[in-house]
């Protein structure tokens, strides 16, 4: 689709997967827990009161999304928050803030012309005969 | 420098006019107000078709360069003078329904007008009104520290 620009968060449904990732309260604690720095799976886990599949369901759906890049150290395996894309589904804002800026401006314009038009109309005598 | 404060899914404009909010209200749903507000720029003129009740779409075509132009959606709140709400479709959407919520309030120059469009995956409004932003918090802060 157009939107989608940047790799593998990219294609048809990768804002969906980005924002189905975050729809999740759990989800976003662990992207928020992710955003102090690199962590250990197990470390993360048990910082959640849910057990350790729970953790590593979650991190599986945030993978998907690209919103994790995992590393492998001997045995542990580390995760570290990618934030692309989250600014790739941001996008979209950036443009309509300049898109309603402008239509804002041409709204006001076109009022307050069409207001000043219908004064002048209003003041001016509307003929001889008319009373 | 991160460009943190763009990653929401939210965007809110303001803007006071010296215009009654009554007038204001109507040149939203009059396609020959909207045809005109709707192309400024490199917008060489607009069609807009209105059908303004609830339920009732619109569709609004910009011709420009660039392809792109066509935006549509639904009304889903007609409230006048000082609320419309509607769904908000287009390239620049990717193809998906945003929303779209003018409100309209009484202001000491004239009209405050507030328009909020927000990003909506489905189902998945209410989650991300109070995600989001939590989390590019949290991302900003850990960046600047």
């Amino acid at each position: 689709m157009r939107l989608n620009t940047s790799g593998e968060a990219a294609g048809g449904s990768g804002l969906d997967l980005v924002y189905g990732a975050i729809a999740d309260p759990t989800r976003r604690a662990i992207l928020g827990a992710l955003a102090r720095g690199e962590a250990k799976v197990g470390t993360l886990a048990e910082r959640f009161p849910i057990s350790f599949n729970g953790v590593s369901k979650h991190v599986k759906v945030l993978e998907r999304a690209g919103l994790l890049h995992r590393t492998v150290r001997g045995r542990e395996h580390w995760l570290r928050l990618r934030p692309e894309p989250l600014r790739e589904a941001a996008r979209w804002l950036s443009h309509y803030r300049a898109f309603w800026n402008v239509r804002l401006d041409a709204l006001e314009a076109l009022l307050v012309t069409d207001a000043a038009r219908s004064r002048s109309r209003a003041a001016r005598p509307k003929g001889a005969g008319g009373r | 420098m991160t460009d943190w404060s763009a990653a929401e899914t939210v965007l809110v404009v303001r803007r006071v006019m010296r215009v009654p909010r009554e007038r204001v209200f109507a040149a939203w749903l009059d396609p020959a107000a909207l045809a005109r507000f709707m192309c400024p720029g490199p917008v060489t003129g607009a069609t807009a078709e209105v059908d303004a009740r609830v339920g009732g779409r619109f569709r609004i075509v910009m011709r420009h360069a660039r392809a792109g132009g066509e935006h549509w959606g639904e009304y889903l709140a007609i409230e006048p003078p000082s609320r419309l709400e509607f769904t908000w479709i287009s390239a620049n959407t990717d193809l998906r329904p945003t929303v779209v919520t003018i409100e309209l309030n009484e202001h000491a120059e004239g009209t405050e007008l507030v328009l909020t469009h927000r990003r909506l995956p489905a189902g998945q409004v209410e989650a991300h009104r109070s995600g989001w932003t939590d989390i590019v918090r949290k991302v900003e802060e850990s960046l600047a520290g």
